[in-house]
């Protein structure tokens, strides 16, 4: 079961994007009016990704999401969000 | 006027003039030293860690270890050793009562007079002051990598470090801070020790502190100010620069939001143990020899992983005789954002426990390392402004360490050579 988040954090920019995809829906305020996009991975995806990426993280003690991904992974991660107006998109980056 | 440090200890710096330097260089043994040991010369030989004078002997680690006390009695928690390789002390003949140059990087920093070359064991280190011997724990690590011997003895500096742009402006020696803290007319000074970009969080836990300090003080003349004491030290891919650290402290004070007559920044030179609540003691130590009268602790002060408890750090301090300090600890909870009061708060005064927007270090990197400005309520902008031109001016692109920033920075101090 996916359940452990990635969070791409939108800016107005990214916000546009989202909005001509009809995916502003999905993102949600987080931390002091930040909006964030969640991308859900399983364990085992989580555990590749901290593989590949050795100075991500998983915030074990307050988040609980992997966080300091690449910021070309999460640019990546976004364009095909928006491409193929899906969350669905983990999977085929990995 | 003197001024009084740890241990009821006049603060003394222990430097020489640049004749009786260049002197002792045409006569004088000379030894490498590692950044650690040299980054502890210089605090020993501006007081910072008052009342020691040089590196420690086996008896006072022994004491420090099993007592958390010098020889004296002195409340002290973490051993100040030089370590050096077997093939060093042979090849230079070390002996006892010798006086031997101590220099980083080739240029002398410091002369040791010799007092005591010995061997301990370095576990026993690890397991007293930080609780275990596991290697993933930063502080084990670093005592794992020492060498197998120690020297110890008084130090005194022969050449003073050169602080490059932009640490020359925070640089400031307990004796210098005190004659600020004077001349500033403060009577309270509450250290902040970070070594992070503040978001608002850490604004508020200063201010917090700030209010606890000043307690029964008058509030129609202020006298209580906040000395924001940036850890310099050996930094890992994922950090904040150091560049971006203490300018965007500087910005809260350049933007107002700390009333500049209640603020400043400044660092100190030091390679954290990650000792937890042993560090935490060591820090007021630190701070009350820079002339605090308080400290603030947050959650997890000086913590890693899961080896403390996250107030282990606040509860040591009613483990320790009374009297032994000359700082008062102050202890916080956690500040973080209520989406229903809709401001930063304070957990011990606001309810709203489920909606609480807990600041977490490693999400905000995250937003930054996304290149998304967080919300002022989150970051001051001035303070993201002055990051990212750090990270332009210094961070080779990013206010996170990355290799070629570990490889290729600016050194934070230069040494002048010392021509016999």
């Amino acid at each position: 079961m996916n359940k452990i988040p990635i969070n791409i954090w939108i800016n107005e920019s990214r916000y546009q994007q989202l909005c001509q995809s009809g995916l502003e829906g999905m993102t949600k305020e987080v931390l002091a009016g930040m909006k964030v996009l969640q991308i859900f991975c399983t364990e085992e995806q989580k555990d590749l990704l901290l593989k590949r990426y050795p100075q991500a993280k998983y915030d074990q003690s307050t988040t609980k999401s992997i966080e300091l991904l690449p910021a070309e992974f999460k640019e990546n991660l976004f364009n095909r969000i928006v491409e193929k107006k899906s969350l669905d998109v983990i999977t085929e980056l990995l | 006027m003197d001024f009084i440090g740890h241990g009821n200890t006049v603060i003394q710096e222990r430097k020489m003039n640049s004749s009786e330097a260049r002197q002792l260089v045409e006569k004088t043994k000379q030894i490498p030293i590692s950044s650690r040991v040299a980054r502890e010369c210089i605090d020993l030989a501006y007081g910072f860690f008052t009342p020691l004078i040089g590196f420690m002997n086996s008896a006072t680690l022994n004491s420090v270890c099993q007592e958390m006390k010098l020889i004296d009695g002195t409340l002290w928690p973490i051993p100040i050793l030089m370590d050096i390789d077997k093939s060093t002390i042979d090849k230079n003949n070390l002996k006892v009562g010798e006086k031997v140059i101590l220099s980083y990087e080739g240029v002398p920093l410091a002369l040791m007079d010799i007092e005591e070359i010995y061997q301990y064991e370095k576990q026993k280190i690890a397991q007293a002051v930080l609780g275990t011997t596991e290697k993933k724990h930063p502080g084990v690590m670093m005592i794992d990598q020492w060498m197998d011997y120690f020297i110890a003895g008084p130090i005194q500096l022969m050449n003073e470090p050169h602080f490059q742009p932009p640490f020359d402006r925070f640089w400031f020696t307990p004796l210098q801070l005190h004659k600020i803290f004077k001349e500033k007319n403060w009577k309270r000074i509450v250290a902040h020790q970070t070594r992070n970009v503040p978001h608002t969080g850490h604004e508020w836990l200063m201010k917090g502190a700030w209010f606890s300090a000043n307690g029964d003080l008058s509030v129609e003349k202020l006298k209580t100010g906040i000395l924001v004491s940036c850890i310099i030290g050996p930094k890992r891919i994922g950090d904040y620069i150091d560049e971006a650290i203490l300018l965007t402290q500087q910005e809260l004070n350049d933007s107002a939001y700390f009333n500049p007559d209640i603020h400043m920044v400044s660092f100190v030179l030091w390679d954290m143990r990650y000792a937890g609540p042993k560090e935490a003691i060591l820090h007021a130590i630190i701070r009350s020899n820079l002339g605090c009268t308080h400290h603030m602790f947050g959650r997890d002060h000086a913590g890693v992983g899961s080896y403390y408890d996250p107030y282990d750090a606040h509860r040591i301090f009613d483990e320790i005789p009374e009297g032994s300090l000359s700082i008062k600890a102050i202890r916080l909870l956690e500040w973080f954002y209520c989406p229903i009061c809709q401001e930063v708060t304070y957990s011990g005064l606001c309810g709203h426990t489920k909606e609480r927007q807990n600041f977490s270090g490693t999400m905000i990197r995250s937003i930054i390392q996304d290149k998304v400005q967080p919300t002022r309520l989150l970051m001051r902008p001035e303070v993201f402004q002055t990051m990212m031109q750090s990270a332009e001016q210094y961070g080779f692109g990013s206010p996170f360490c990355n290799e070629k920033y570990l490889k290729e920075r600016r050194p934070i101090f230069i040494l002048s050579p010392v021509s016999k």
